[in-house]
């Protein structure tokens, strides 16, 4: 009896991945249903369906089902359509499709397949807006929950998960109801401490703003939707003409024709324009390694001077094509939703940003006299001044109080220029307040009542660390771009296996109550390349520091 | 009466359990902090084993390994051996990052020891979050004055004096000895020149001629040539190179190509034979009279007797290597850093380590011919300097035959020609 049991839910599971891998994206939205539309092939179950706003969403499980259900939030998508004449931002044209976990919107649902295959199952919403739509992702999760119990009432734990944007989304889920939410992962999570985003943002465009063109927007976009849309595109394609034109000049130090001319007034001083690159990334404090910059290589002929001279820079070219972009599309959504400008730098002391980076890119800065000069070139660039009542919804909007009440799996790369790993560090530092609070009342408790009950930790940090060298470079000497990039840089760069591990790791704390010791924990995030260390710090974000 | 005892007594055991408690959920103590054990210690270190500026530096870890063995073989420190960790970061502060990684989260140091250079010890401070994580940097080889500061660098000490000093200190020199002639400066465009023009002003010095460098562009050709040019074109009789010794090279060796002559004073850092002659033996005459500082005895003067010891350990460690002055600061170093560990004693943790040298540091015994300035809120080494001038072998001997040595702080206080006495050596050198 038992074999035969065994066999059957082998039989199950493979069947169940079998079908989910063929089948899931087959199944089409179907708007405004009030109840999903089921199959059921080969013992696994998937429903579509649409919310109450109109959000499409997807839930899979099999006939094994074991009771718990992963509810996934996807990443940011933008609100607007973008043309492929700004590529590689575009072609993209706004989609609500429903994703029920990670990496399937590219098509990959091995991650999908090996839950459903243990006996998860798994949902995920579209959403019915895009962009900054913590509101809409949040009724959506909440009704996509309900839906999903109704149609398999042994459902017992909700684990609720997402990328980036969707991480801030599952862990508002988590604050705001509960009742509702058992475990957590969060991976590559977003999250905007004290408008720390917004200001990260904000402070690399309003850099490229003041050196490299006048004309990009730091905010102050128009209220008029189809202006705003125009303005929005716009921004993006100075931010790429700007990058491409800074590529161009690395070597030589020349600045893009569309500097301000504060910008040229530093070019004539001989001042590089890789120099002033750095320094707006050190204002914004983005990171100085990318995906195939890391910081400690140089090539043939150069290996000690590149890494000192050249290389911060050319991480910060890298990745500020993400940050100018999401700059853009964000904080033009944020005004949109607030009803004013989000971004202030009035009173930003940007001398005190860069100060500890100087000595540590000195010669890529060239020297600090130069840092002065760049710094002082500011002044010619008026500020942003913020609407108080705007920035005073945003908490609102996409704020977080950053407890930690349920069992929690955080992912994060240590070199991640979209959200960086400095919002990992605001979970970690937080949850040690409250762990030692907790503890302190546990110590208080048991002074009454002679009875010690130790708190039980329910944070995981995985780390997915840089590693000091990864870059290639061509036969010219320039970082090769096709190469493969480097671990632990990047936005949400993660394998199945470690999604599948984050994942199988918050589960098991969900059923047994707690997180097994450090060493099981630390063998099961090597086994899949991430790491476990608890002593692992990085950096707070610039503008808390 | 039996009631209330047993009241009393199971009180009293519920507050021992709550007492436990309490101490248990204290932050790590003895048992819980990495690279100590009963009979071991590990330190670290990251300093340029390879790349343009390893010549010189190269011979730190060796020297101060070469102590610790000594004072290993003779019964360690309370009992412990001490191991030392090496890595290279080749001199580029992203590199010495990642190893002070290393050596924090996969060797698991006790604490690092002798970190190098400015930008590499700013850079591991910033990144690896020393401070939160209550990891020691012990005396670390840069003078930047910031890092004395306790409060923004809790857990890191300095070794040398601070930059700003030695600016304060050559200041007088040049006030002195100087006073009617045109004076150049040539300096390192990052806080370690930082604090020279700070030092500078305070002593009322003003140069004709600034030339600044950022650091590492003394390796290209171009960056000597050029600051030659501008030395001729401004006439200056007298220049002063607060720099690394990779930048004295370029300017000895384009000045004597340029047939350009100068009264040099090189900074302490800046006046290193080895590293002159790593890039071509022929210039170490070029330092050949030029005016140079420093705090520690010369390593050629086999009267000191820490000098002798030095010596002897050396050449038994590594007998095909030269004693010079980065095997005396190395070997400084690893004194330095016994001294610590033996007073912090036998229960040895970090925070323990940090307020020991806080509290008795000024007093440890040294081989430094002017004070140690170790407090509560100053975390400064050495404060003071001896002046000298170089020989044609490229060593630096005091003015005068004798060490006459001056001292000062890194804020207004005056300089002063110093009455420290050195204290005895402790026994065979070994920890008291």
């Amino acid at each position: 009896m038992k074999i035969s049991l065994k066999k059957s839910r082998v039989l199950t599971s493979v069947a169940s991945a079998a079908l989910v891998a063929t089948a899931v994206i087959g199944i089409p939205s179907v708007a405004q249903a009030a109840d999903p539309q089921c199959a059921t092939a080969s013992y696994v179950t998937q429903c579509a369906g649409a919310g109450a706003d109109g959000a499409p969403y997807l839930f899979i499980a099999a006939a094994n089902f074991n009771g718990t259900v992963f509810i996934w939030s996807h990443g940011i998508r933008p609100a607007i359509d973008i043309p492929a004449t700004l590529a590689p931002v575009g072609p993209y044209t706004i989609t609500n499709a429903a994703e029920p976990g990670p990496r399937s919107a590219s098509g990959d649902l091995s991650v999908v397949n090996a839950l459903v295959a243990a006996g998860y199952g798994v949902a995920g919403s579209g959403f019915s807006r895009q962009s900054l739509n913590a509101k809409e992702a949040l009724a959506a999760n909440v009704e996509l929950i309900a839906t999903f119990k109704k149609k398999f009432p042994t459902t017992k734990k909700v684990i609720a998960w997402g990328d980036s944007l969707g991480s801030l989304h599952t862990q508002r889920l988590a604050e705001t109801n509960p009742d509702l939410v058992d475990g957590v992962v969060l991976s590559c999570p977003a999250a905007n401490p004290s408008d720390a985003m917004i200001s990260y943002f904000g402070d690399a465009l309003y850099g490229f703003k003041a050196f490299f063109d006048p004309s990009i927007k730091v905010g102050g976009y128009s209220t008029d939707p189809v202006v705003r849309q125009t303005e929005q595109l716009a921004n993006i394609g100075k931010v790429l003409t700007v990058l491409g034109k800074l590529s161009g000049g690395l070597s030589s130090g020349a600045w893009p024709d569309t500097a301000s001319p504060a910008g040229k007034a530093l070019e004539a001083a001989g001042i590089p324009s890789r120099s002033a690159l750095l320094l707006v990334g050190s204002m914004a404090g983005i990171p100085t390694r990318s995906k195939h910059v890391d910081g400690t290589s140089g090539p043939t002929g150069a290996a000690e001077t590149y890494p000192l001279a050249v290389a911060p820079a050319v991480a910060i070219l890298e990745n500020m094509g993400t940050v100018g972009v999401a700059g853009s599309l964000l904080i033009a959504d944020g005004e949109l939703l607030t009803g004013g400008k989000v971004f202030d730098n009035s009173k930003t002391n940007y001398a005190a940003r860069v100060a500890s980076d100087r000595d540590i890119y000195s010669f890529a800065f060239s020297g600090n006299s130069a840092v002065d000069a760049m710094l002082g070139a500011l002044a010619a660039t008026p500020r942003e001044t913020a609407d108080a009542a705007a920035v005073a919804k945003i908490p609102g909007l996409i704020g977080l109080k950053g407890t930690i009440a349920k069992p929690t799996v955080i992912m994060a790369a240590e070199s991640d220029e979209y959200t960086p790993a400095s919002i990992a560090q605001w979970y970690i530092d937080g949850y040690g307040t409250q762990f030692a609070a907790a503890k302190d009342a546990a110590i208080a408790a048991a002074k009454s009542s002679r009875n010690y009950q130790a708190p039980v930790n329910k944070l995981v940090m995985l780390w997915a660390k840089t590693a000091p060298k990864y870059s290639k470079f061509t036969a010219a000497g320039s970082p090769d771009l096709a190469a493969e990039i480097g671990a632990g840089t990047g936005h949400c760069n993660y394998t199945s296996a470690q999604y599948i591990a984050a994942a199988k790791m918050v589960a098991g704390a969900v059923n047994t109550g707690k997180f097994p010791s450090q060493g099981p924990i630390t063998t099961a995030a090597r086994k899949v390349g991430l790491s476990y260390d608890n002593k692992f710090r990085v950096p707070t974000f610039k503008s808390l520091s | 009466m039996i009631r209330t005892n047993r009241q009393k007594l199971a009180l009293t055991s519920a507050l021992l359990a709550v007492a436990a408690l309490t101490a248990s959920s204290l932050p790590a103590q003895a048992a819980s902090d990495p690279g100590v054990t009963a009979t071991s210690i590990k330190l670290g270190i990251t300093v340029p084993m390879t790349g343009i500026a390893s010549p010189g530096y190269n011979k730190i870890p060796g020297a101060m390994k070469a102590y610790f063995d000594y004072v290993n073989d003779n019964g360690g420190v309370n009992g412990r051996k001490i191991t030392l960790v090496i890595k290279d970061d080749q001199y580029i502060p992203s590199t010495a990052v990642a190893k002070a990684n290393e050596l924090i989260l996969k060797d698991k140091v006790f604490a690092l020891v002798g970190t190098l250079g400015t930008a590499s010890t700013k850079a591991i401070s910033a990144s690896t979050q020393l401070a939160k994580r209550g990891i020691p940097s012990l005396f670390v080889n840069t003078g930047f004055s910031g890092f004395a500061d306790a409060k923004a660098y809790p857990t890191t000490f300095s070794i040398l004096p601070s930059y700003q000093m030695e600016a304060k200190i050559m200041g007088k020199f040049l006030a002195e000895k100087y006073a009617d002639k045109k004076l150049a400066l040539i300096y390192q465009d990052d806080d370690f020149g930082r604090d020279a023009l700070a030092g500078f002003k305070q002593a009322g010095i003003t140069f004709g001629t600034y030339i600044p460098y950022a650091s590492g562009s003394q390796s290209l050709p171009a960056t000597g040539a050029g600051w030659i040019s501008k030395l001729k074109a401004s006439g200056a009789e007298v220049t002063v190179l607060f720099g690394v010794s990779s930048a004295s090279t370029a300017a000895l060796a384009n000045a004597y190509a340029a047939q350009y002559k100068t009264q040099w004073v090189l900074g302490s850092v800046g006046g290193d034979a080895t590293t002159i002659a790593a890039t071509n033996k022929a210039y170490v005459p070029l330092l050949y009279g030029a005016k140079g500082f420093s705090f520690a005895p010369a390593p050629t003067d086999a009267t000191d007797e820490y000098i002798k010891l030095f010596q002897s350990i050396y050449a038994t460690a590594q007998p095909t290597q030269t004693f010079d002055n980065n095997v005396v600061a190395g070997m400084s170093n690893a004194f330095l850093a016994v001294q610590a560990l033996k007073a912090a004693g036998s229960d040895l943790t970090r925070a323990g380590l940090i307020k020991t040298i806080e509290t008795k540091g000024a007093s440890f015994a040294n081989p430094f011919l002017t004070p140690l300035g170790y407090s509560a809120t100053a975390h400064v080494g050495a404060t003071g300097y001896w002046i000298g001038t170089y020989d044609p072998t490229g060593a630096l001997k005091p003015d005068g035959g004798k060490y006459t040595v001056y001292t000062t702080d890194s804020g207004n206080g005056p300089v002063v020609e110093s009455s420290y006495k050195r204290p005895a050596m402790p026994a065979k050198g070994l920890p008291n």
